[in-house]
């Protein structure tokens, strides 16, 4: 039978819809390309392992210090007053000069522990050595020694740049302020919270912070599991 | 190694017709409601082998391809790479929950580097905030809330888990794929292709940690947010449909640097390094430090260590 008869012969007895037949024909066959597309690409075991060239990265220069915080330049140098001055070593509140250091505590010290009295651009150790205010850690580390070890091992405190390569150590002072160690971090703001996927709706409610909150606690009720949190709660995710 | 092998005695005829009837099912379904909007569809891209079988001439068209792609549709420079990993490197992760304060910095620095959609929100790290005393009698992830908000952080009597990919050894989520769009590279992180992602989120499931995130519309991301510091199975950008994951900044710890959360800590609580480096910061954190995983009872071996 060739196409034309077959044409012929259905013209007469098959009556709409006669486009049925068609369609799927048209649908089977894109299904059939769609699965041969597929299976070329799964002729291609994706679990062979990809050879790598071998690589490696130069372990670069030894780790730098953080350049220490710039000095106030209204304050700098320091002996520009302090030069042959009578040292005060009273342990009392800085009333004319250094009102910002009036709220000073660290442990029992006082300014004459760390500062030098002689030497006022300097800082000293405890055996009368000298230390400049680029390397205050050396400073830190006397007292604090149990730090010393972490923080040599980048564990305390922070390393920047490369892990292999050239990096950077943070000096103590960069997190900690040497005059006022309570809170010995100082708090800070926070960054925004995850939005709630406001864009699933479930039973037909649209999700609201509350069930984010609750949800995110394992707990999937629509009330918050702390109520007092919840009211503090502020903009930012409260889509309806 | 002993991965691979197993994988390859299961032997190919079944598995090839399982993935088959799988990803035949997943086109059916998954082409209809795509095929209005998202049918700017590309056959290089379709036809586009595994990462993994690649030859190193595909892979650099590849590479000509997606940065003429990318500098045609975002207007500016893109350096894209599929660098390898390093000689003698097994990558670990240590985080110091002592000191992390919950700021959140982390979250957005993964954001802005790895091109995670800013709407609808991917966050790849949830920092989950946890009462202190309730943590002293055990960490219970389902207590944690990952919504806080504070006028500072840390709040008085909290402490805070951040969460990501731990890139575990014995990974669920990539036995259980069903195309191999997600493997343990050698340096140990774990990958995705997003080309050859069908978005069956069986991973999703299979992960114990929610570390998976699914792209349930087009993710937006606009020029001048983009990072076009590209890698391919890193932070390339994501579409419609697929599965993606922290991947240890790979575009950035290839070339030797740390990856951005570490960067962004203001506490430093966050360590990255070599394993098999004696002198490394995490191989410090393994050796002197009391370290736990989460979930240590499944078996997943993570590389994420807590400490303290
Ligand atoms: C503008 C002048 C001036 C400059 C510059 C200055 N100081 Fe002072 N400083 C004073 C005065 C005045 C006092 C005494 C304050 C008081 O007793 O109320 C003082 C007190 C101190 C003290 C308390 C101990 C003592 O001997 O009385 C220390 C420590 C100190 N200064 C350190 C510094 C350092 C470090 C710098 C440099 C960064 C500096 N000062 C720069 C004027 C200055
Ligand atoms: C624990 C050691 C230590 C003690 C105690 C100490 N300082 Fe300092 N001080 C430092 C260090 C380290 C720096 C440099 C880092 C900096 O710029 O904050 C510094 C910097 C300064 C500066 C100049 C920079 C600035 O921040 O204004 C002044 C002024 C100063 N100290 C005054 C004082 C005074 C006054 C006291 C006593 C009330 C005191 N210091 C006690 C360690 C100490
Ligand atoms: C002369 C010794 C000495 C030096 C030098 C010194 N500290 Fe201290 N530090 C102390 C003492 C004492 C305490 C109080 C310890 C306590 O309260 O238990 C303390 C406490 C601290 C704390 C808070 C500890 C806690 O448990 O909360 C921090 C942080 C700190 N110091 C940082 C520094 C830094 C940074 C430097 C260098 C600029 C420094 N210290 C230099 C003696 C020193
Ligand atoms: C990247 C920031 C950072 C750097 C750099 C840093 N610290 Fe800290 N340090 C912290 C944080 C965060 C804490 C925990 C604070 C808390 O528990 O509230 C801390 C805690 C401390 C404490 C007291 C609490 C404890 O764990 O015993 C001391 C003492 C201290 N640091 C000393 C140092 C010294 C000394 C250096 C430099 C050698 C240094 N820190 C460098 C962030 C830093």
């Amino acid at each position: 039978m060739t196409a034309k008869e077959q044409g012929e012969g259905s013209a007469g007895e098959y009556h709409p819809p006669s486009n049925q037949l068609g369609t799927w024909v048209v649908l089977g066959a894109a299904f059939l390309m769609v699965l041969s597309l597929f299976s070329v690409r799964m002729s291609q075991d994706p679990n062979s392992s990809r050879d790598y060239p071998s690589r490696t990265l130069p372990p670069g220069p030894p780790a730098s210090l953080m350049a220490e915080p710039e000095m106030d330049e209204d304050y700098w140098p320091c002996s520009d007053c302090h030069e042959g001055e009578v040292t005060n070593f009273k342990v009392r509140e800085m009333t004319e000069e250094h009102e910002n250091r009036a709220e000073f505590s660290h442990g029992t010290n006082w300014c004459l522990d760390c500062h030098d009295a002689k030497d006022r651009d300097s800082l000293h150790l405890s055996n009368g050595e000298l230390v400049s205010f680029d390397e205050t850690w050396r400073l830190c580390t006397q007292c604090h020694s149990n730090k010393l070890a972490d923080w040599r091992a980048g564990v305390h405190g922070k390393q920047t740049g490369h892990w292999r390569g050239k990096k950077e150590y943070w000096s103590c002072i960069a997190c900690h302020d040497p005059h006022n160690i309570t809170p010995a971090f100082k708090p800070i703001e926070g960054k925004p919270r995850p939005r709630c996927p406001d864009e699933l709706t479930v039973d037909g409610n649209q999700w609201n912070k509350d069930m984010c909150r609750s949800i995110s606690k394992g707990h999937a009720t629509h009330e918050a599991r702390d109520p007092e949190q919840g009211e503090k709660e502020d903009g930012h995710g409260q889509e309806e | 190694m002993g991965k691979k092998n197993d994988r390859e005695e299961r032997g190919g005829t079944r598995r090839d017709f399982l993935k088959l009837a799988a990803t035949g099912a997943a086109a059916v379904s998954m082409a209809a409601p795509q095929a209005a909007e998202a049918l700017e569809f590309d056959l290089e891209t379709f036809l586009q082998k595994h990462f993994r079988r690649m030859s190193d001439e595909e892979l650099e068209a590849l590479i000509q391809r997606l940065e003429r792609k990318y500098e045609q549709k975002y207007g500016k420079e893109f350096n894209v790479k599929a660098t390898g990993p390093v000689d003698d490197v097994l990558f670990g992760y240590g985080l110091d929950v002592s000191r992390c304060i919950g700021c959140r910095r982390c979250v957005h620095a993964c954001v802005e580097e790895n091109n995670q959609s800013r709407d609808p929100e991917i966050h790849w790290i949830r920092v989950l905030e946890f009462e202190r005393e309730a943590v002293v009698r055990g960490v219970n992830l389902e207590e944690g809330d990952a919504y806080f908000e504070n006028p500072v952080q840390p709040a008085p009597g909290k402490m805070y888990l951040p969460i990501a990919c731990m890139h575990c050894e014995e990974s669920p989520c990539t036995n259980v794929c069903p195309t191999g769009a997600t493997w343990e590279e050698p340096d140990g992180i774990v990958a995705i292709d997003y080309d050859w992602c069908i978005g069956c989120r069986y991973c999703i499931a299979a992960c114990p940690y929610g570390a998976r995130h699914f792209n349930w519309s087009e993710p937006t991301l606009s020029a001048e947010e983009i990072n076009p510091d590209i890698h391919i199975i890193g932070n390339k950008p994501r579409t419609k449909g697929v599965v993606e994951k922290c991947h240890w900044c790979m575009q950035r710890v290839r070339d030797g640097r740390y990856p951005a959360c570490l960067e962004a800590c203001p506490v430093g609580a966050r360590k990255f390094g070599n394993m098999l480096d004696p002198e490394s910061e995490i191989r410090y954190v393994m050796e002197n430090k009391r370290t736990f995983v989460l979930k240590s009872e499944l078996g997943t071996k993570p590389k994420f260590f807590y400490f303290f």
